[in-house]
């Protein structure tokens, strides 16, 4: 009944089609319009989900280079625990902040919080200087505290950080001209895969190690002191930098693993708009068909 | 006690290093690869004075002059 009844509308409509047809484009855009968002927002789902398997992957060997790499850091603070050493208290002597950041962001609020760590550090002792590895925490504490930055590495975080890199670092900061009473290094400690935590481990001078109470325990030369020191140092560089490395890549797989989800959310939203845009623009369609035909028959 | 690597110029990292070097490359092929990627560095530095940023440079580059510079001041 539909089919004979809508034959003469069709040719009602195709005479009609000649006039301007502003209401109807304006749906079929619309529509149009939905089935471009949906596309891009299926690309964004395939990148993230993409990056997060990466991520996941990296993640593994990540954690097992953290793993390594602490024995190395806990090794040599042994030393400075059965020594009992403790930091050189106030006078005039500065105190270093090494920050171990990276360069790449896109892992949720990971290098903000290192700088929001920093920040509250420096607004307790303001002279400290700031030594910076990796681009990201280089951006956000060089607009806030610029004067205090002394050097920025870049280049941290493409890899799994070797120890030459910490080595490179630590003999950086051991030619700064400055002596500082104590070095910090604040990193992300890894606590599990979902948490994580900005945590300063400290580096000692020669003089505080020196002035350990327990000092006598060990047979330590004055000349290999210095020695002692940078190597400690360097040690404690490579476990911070191991260690914020796999928080990173834990990190970014949940800042991925989100935005996948909310793409897949916004997938179905936008599939169900897209539904049922073209579910009325059907209806329309077929309202008009049919009044049409009604029209014609009287 | 004096070392003859600290009177060169080395500090005890880059001793360190150049020594861990000298050991990757005696591996095996194999075992070679794997070990000398452990040894990679490249990271690049920058000094800031106040709040600016100096020049960026290359860590490896900057470490070797430091040593020659102290070589030839001791």
């Amino acid at each position: 009944m539909l089919s004979r009844a809508a034959r003469p509308a069709l040719r009602a409509g195709a005479v009609s089609s000649a006039r301007p047809v502003a209401p109807n484009a304006a749906t079929f855009a619309t529509l149009r319009e939905i089935e471009d968002r949906l596309k891009s927002i299926r690309n964004i789902e395939k990148i993230t989900n993409t990056m997060k398997i990466v991520a996941s992957t990296k993640l593994t060997r990540a954690q097992r280079a953290m793993t390594e790499s602490r024995k190395y850091g806990q090794t040599s603070n042994t030393v400075f625990e059965n020594a009992e050493t403790k930091a050189m208290e106030g006078e005039d002597k500065k105190t270093l902040i090494v920050v171990a950041s990276s360069d790449k962001g896109l892992c949720g609020g990971i290098h903000s919080g290192l700088s929001k760590c920093v920040r509250r550090m420096l607004a307790n002792d303001p002279k400290a200087d700031l030594v910076i590895l990796g681009e990201k925490c280089k951006a956000q504490l060089g607009r806030s505290n610029g004067k205090n930055i002394v050097l920025n590495f870049a280049g941290v975080g493409k890899d799994i950080p070797t120890f030459s890199d910490a080595q490179a670092v630590a003999d950086q900061i051991s030619m700064l001209p400055t002596d500082y009473g104590s070095i910090k290094i604040v990193y992300n400690k890894f606590i599990n895969a979902t948490a994580y935590e900005a945590t300063p481990i400290e580096a000692f001078s020669e003089e505080a190690i020196a002035n350990s109470p327990n000092f006598s325990a060990f047979e330590i030369d004055d000349e290999v002191l210095a020695n002692l020191r940078e190597y400690a140092l360097s040690n404690s560089l490579f476990w911070a930098l191991a260690e914020g490395h796999a928080c990173e890549q834990s990190a970014r797989r949940n800042a991925m693993d989100n935005a996948s989800k909310n793409a897949g959310d916004m997938i179905t939203k936008y599939q169900i708009l897209f539904n049922r845009t073209r579910q009325a623009v059907i209806t329309g369609e077929l309202v008009e068909i049919i009044t049409g035909a009604a029209a014609s028959e009287e | 006690m004096a070392f003859a690597w600290k009177a060169s110029g080395l500090t005890y990292n880059k001793y360190l290093s150049v020594a861990a070097r000298v050991v990757r490359r005696s591996l095996k092929d194999d075992k070679r690869l794997a070990a000398e990627r452990r040894g990679e560095m490249e990271l690049r530095f920058a000094k800031w004075t106040n709040g600016k940023q100096g020049d960026m440079k290359s860590v490896a580059d900057a470490n070797a002059a430091a040593a020659v510079e102290s070589a030839s001041s001791s």
